[in-house]
């Protein structure tokens, strides 16, 4: 990642911190989301960056950082499916398409593809029991999920570049 | 105050106490991980489970955390109560699922907390047989040894180490059952006080990398308590050893000094006892010899030398040792001393008399509790003890200000920070006492910064005033006394000596003996000198005035357990016990003697110095003097302290307080365009400086400039300038630091020693073109 094209983004979004957010900590998650819109991921020079902006140390922003699970420390392909394993889901065979995924993938789960199309990622509860096994595409809900559902998508996600 | 019940039993307890302090407190061995006596409860771990009866008979018995459950009259309580125990063993178990199963070599094995709690309440065999999950350990540098895989999620280290002694790389990652506690990126831990890691870990994520180098079973190594040798605070430590040798030091609790934890500079300075230098064969010109071949040797040299001889003891000699030289030096008609520099003489005398002068001097759990302290010098590095008891008193919301030359790391939570040259010291410190007996208005930046400090010491329920000896000179050193002496019986003064002795090391020693023994070498009036656990030809300011002066010296005695300059120079070098290998007594800084036992013997036992010196009186046909005896002459009433117990304050007669602080301008002479400033850092003194390990964390040897200055001066960051010091040139690389003051470059004491300058000199600087 481009440090100054970091530094863009940060300032940019300092610039956009409403009056209610006076301390710079404060603005810390939204600085990591808006550097991962960007960048697709952050890397370590992206949280000494936050670190510099926010006047936390790397430790904390990192500490942040490895906390939320939509935060994504490591790259990921230029699609996300987050693949729901939590009970209901693992119930109506989660675990199953997950080894599907990985197959399909043929790189293990949170690896990229070698085209870099997509990541699959198994996910803690979705709230979308009613939809189990579910998942999330990019952000959108998808489900109930079966196997051949499961690989049209990921062969719709690696079409689509 | 009150009472609660537990299985019947009637257990007082003070107000604030949760039911698992009171009942520790009784004996009542409720299992716990998380909770810790000084880092206090959170209710991470769900070990301490008891049940309590509601007063309400209609009400069922509940189960609670007893670490979260705050004591209240009448409580009734039941540790063996069966859902309290079934919580307990299901806690076990489930933090048994990922833990590995390698007691057998795992380092913590024999004081490992939850192999202790596992016996005491889980479930003998495992039921899980799935995979456990699994970390990648991180390289924490060569102090702290990391595995994660054991960590069962208690959160103390980060308790510890982040909110306890405000240390900022070490935190919690990630989240469910993969928390990692760790660094950001690999390296070193940063603080002074990571190695307390080990031993706030219940399991064995963190241990002693010093001590698996060279490992023994805990139950294999012989103990007996003991006091830190390594600066003036005398935190009671606990050695261990085995097969002749130092393996590790711990903690051992002091209610008043240490409580819990020791800085690193104690847990690994210990291994200077077993450095490769370290002499363990007495010597006669080169010839290794026998004990007794040595002693007769500088028996007849003291013989031949007639009156013509010196004593130099030390300020981390014991006090035993001191003593037993002065008495031989007294019989023999020669000079003692106890410093190798006369102004460190006079700046440690005076501070000690007018701590003699003073109420009694705060102890380290006392200094947690001041509301205000004003700092002057670098206290990490002279005392890291205080500093972390100084961060408590932060945490309590208590207002520092530092006042220094050089880096020093509390300037990170100090409130006001006056960074000066060292030669304006003490002209900051007459206008604080200027301002607290008359106020007035602020017209610049730095007046009201001293404007700032003296707010706070007067407002304050309780202000502290403490210097480093090392980087003071006695005048300032007597105006810090004033300034808490206007700040009336509210104020406490402290001073951060520099040795572990040299409080006692103060009392024994004659006024301007120093100079006095210096003069007296040079002039040839002495012709033998004894120098006892001393490196005087390793002094930063005067080490090469010695050096030539120690030339005209017929014998040169050393007795020492380090491979210091002095004793590689020695005559005759008479190896003794290094700290752990023997008893004796040391003076902290508050006053206090403590005594420390005898750990451990080496396969070849070393006397210790005051039994060298006897020995040495007998070969000299002299009454065998003895160190009792001795020391009640110069302590009048003198009882020794007894190994293991809090210490107590040694009567002594007050010393005279020689400086006269009329004498100190208002604005000392600026010495020339550059002024040295010694920078030091946790690890720095001499004993620790023969510890591997620890030296591994040094900092790399560097100009450190104002930045600002560097600018105008048009010095970069990394370029290499020319240092000119009175005994030689050096070429080092400029490091930029905001906390060095203008004029100054702050240099590390081996520099300081090379170029022949100390704390406060002059010193020139030339850019190399």
């Amino acid at each position: 990642m481009n440090d100054k094209l970091n530094r863009q983004v940060l300032q940019k979004h300092l610039a956009q911190l409403p009056a209610t957010h006076p301390e710079r900590r404060a603005a810390i998650l939204p600085m990591m989301q808006a550097l991962q819109i960007e960048r697709g991921y952050l890397d370590d020079a992206a949280v000494e960056e936050v670190a510099h902006f926010t006047g936390l140390s790397t430790t904390e922003v990192e500490e942040l950082a490895t906390f939320y699970s939509l935060i994504y420390r490591r790259p990921v392909g230029r699609h996300v499916l987050r693949v729901c394993d939590s009970v209901c889901c693992s119930l109506r065979g989660a675990d199953q398409l997950l080894v599907v995924a990985e197959k399909y993938s043929g790189v293990p789960l949170g690896k990229v593809t070698p085209d870099g199309a997509f990541s699959v990622l198994p996910s803690i509860c979705l709230g979308l029991c009613d939809q189990a096994p579910a998942a999330l595409v990019d952000g959108e809900a998808v489900g109930p999920l079966d196997e051949a559902a499961l690989q049209a998508l990921l062969q719709r996600l690696q079409v689509e570049g | 105050m009150g009472t609660i019940r537990i299985d019947g039993r009637e257990i007082p307890f003070k107000e604030g106490d949760n039911v698992l302090k009171a009942a520790l407190a009784v004996g009542i061995e409720i299992p716990y991980f998380c909770y810790h006596d000084t880092l206090g409860s959170l209710g991470a771990c769900r070990l301490c489970a008891v049940e309590i009866t509601p007063k309400d008979p209609a009400k069922a018995p509940q189960v609670v955390m007893a670490c979260l459950e705050p004591a209240r009259d009448g409580l009734e309580v039941s540790v063996s109560a069966l859902a309290a125990r079934q919580v307990r063993q299901g806690v076990i178990e489930f933090l048994m699922i990922n833990h590995p199963h390698d007691c057998p070599v795992c380092d913590e094995g024999g004081e490992c907390h939850l192999q202790d709690m596992t016996v005491a309440c889980g479930p003998p065999y495992r039921r899980y047989r799935g995979r456990k999950r699994t970390f990648t350990n991180q390289d924490l540098g060569p102090l702290v040894h990391h595995e994660m895989n054991r960590c069962i999620t208690c959160y103390r280290c980060t308790r510890f180490y982040q909110e306890y002694a405000l240390g900022d790389d070490l935190g919690a990652m990630r989240l469910r059952n993969e928390v990692y506690f760790g660094r950001f990126q690999d390296g070193p831990l940063a603080s002074p006080f990571a190695g307390n890691l080990v031993e706030v870990c219940p399991t064995g994520v963190f241990t002693d990398a010093v001590f698996r180098q060279h490992f023994a079973r805990v139950w294999d190594l012989k103990t007996a308590p003991s006091v830190c040798p390594h600066c003036s605070v005398g935190c009671n430590t606990l050695p261990g050893a085995r097969d002749g040798t130092l393996r590790r030091i711990r903690n051992r609790f002091h209610a008043e000094l240490n409580r819990w934890f020791i800085c690193d500079r104690g847990r690994y300075g210990h291994q200077y006892s077993e450095h490769p230098a370290r002499p363990l064969t007495p010597r006669v010109e080169d010839v290794k010899v026998s004990y007794r071949q040595a002693l007769t040797a500088a028996a007849e040299q003291i013989k031949a030398a007639r009156d013509k001889i010196g004593g130099l003891g030390s300020v981390r000699e014991d006090l035993e040792g001191n003593a037993m030289l002065r008495a031989l030096l007294y019989d023999l008609s020669g000079i003692f001393a106890t410093f190798s520099d006369p102004q460190l003489e006079v700046a440690t005398t005076t501070a000690v008399a007018q701590l003699q002068n003073t109420t009694r001097v705060l102890s380290l759990a006392e200094m947690e509790q001041v509301d205000a302290a004003l700092i002057v010098g670098d206290l990490t590095a002279h005392a890291p003890m205080i500093d972390l008891a100084l961060r408590q008193a932060y945490r309590n919301g208590a207002k520092l200000a530092v006042l220094h030359s050089g880096p020093t790391p509390l300037v990170r939570f100090a409130a006001t920070t006056l960074t000066v040259p060292p030669h304006e010291i003490g002209a900051h410190l007459l206008r604080l006492n200027e301002w607290v007996a008359a106020p007035s208005a602020a017209h610049n930046k730095q007046e009201k910064e001293l404007t700032d400090i003296a707010t706070y010491l007067t407002a304050a329920h309780q202000p502290l005033l403490i210097g480093v000896i090392e980087t003071m000179v006695a005048p300032e050193i007597a105006v810090l006394a004033q300034l808490s002496t206007a700040l009336g019986s509210r104020a406490r003064l402290a001073y951060a000596l520099p040795g572990a002795n040299a409080y006692g090391a103060a009392l024994l020693t004659p006024a301007s003996s120093t100079s006095a023994m210096l003069e007296a070498i040079e002039s040839g009036q002495i012709q033998t000198l004894i120098v006892a656990g001393n490196d005087p030809l390793g002094d930063a300011r005067l080490g090469a005035r010695w050096r030539t002066a120690c030339q005209r010296l017929n014998t040169l005695i050393v007795l020492d357990c380090v491979a210091t300059a002095t004793a590689e120079a020695a005559d005759i070098l008479l190896p003794v016990a290094a700290w752990a290998e023997r008893s004796g007594t040391f003076v902290n800084y508050e006053g206090r003697a403590q005594g420390f036992a005898s750990v451990f013997q080496r396969s070849e036992p070393l006397p210790s110095t005051a039994e060298v010196i006897a020995d040495l009186a007998q070969c000299l046909g002299l009454a065998p003097p003895d160190a009792a005896v001795v020391l009640s002459d110069a302590f009048p009433g003198y009882q020794a302290p007894v190994p293991g117990t809090l210490g107590s304050p040694l009567a002594a007669l007050p010393l005279p307080v020689q400086i006269d602080t009329t004498i100190l301008p208002a604005k000392g002479p600026h010495p020339g365009r550059w002024q040295a400033a010694l920078t030091s850092w946790y690890g720095d003194e001499p004993l620790a400086g023969f510890a591997p390990a620890l030296l591994k964390l040094a900092p790399a040897a560097a100009a450190l400039i104002n930045p600002a200055i560097a600018l105008s001066e048009g010095i970069a960051e990394g370029e290499r300038v020319r240092l000119r010091g009175p005994v030689e040139t050096m070429v080092l690389p400029v490091q930029l630091d905001n906390n060095v003051a203008a004029g100054t470059i702050a240099l590390a004491r081996g520099v300081l020693a090379q170029l022949g300058v100390g704390h406060g000199d002059p010193l020139e600087l030339e850019k190399i073109s």
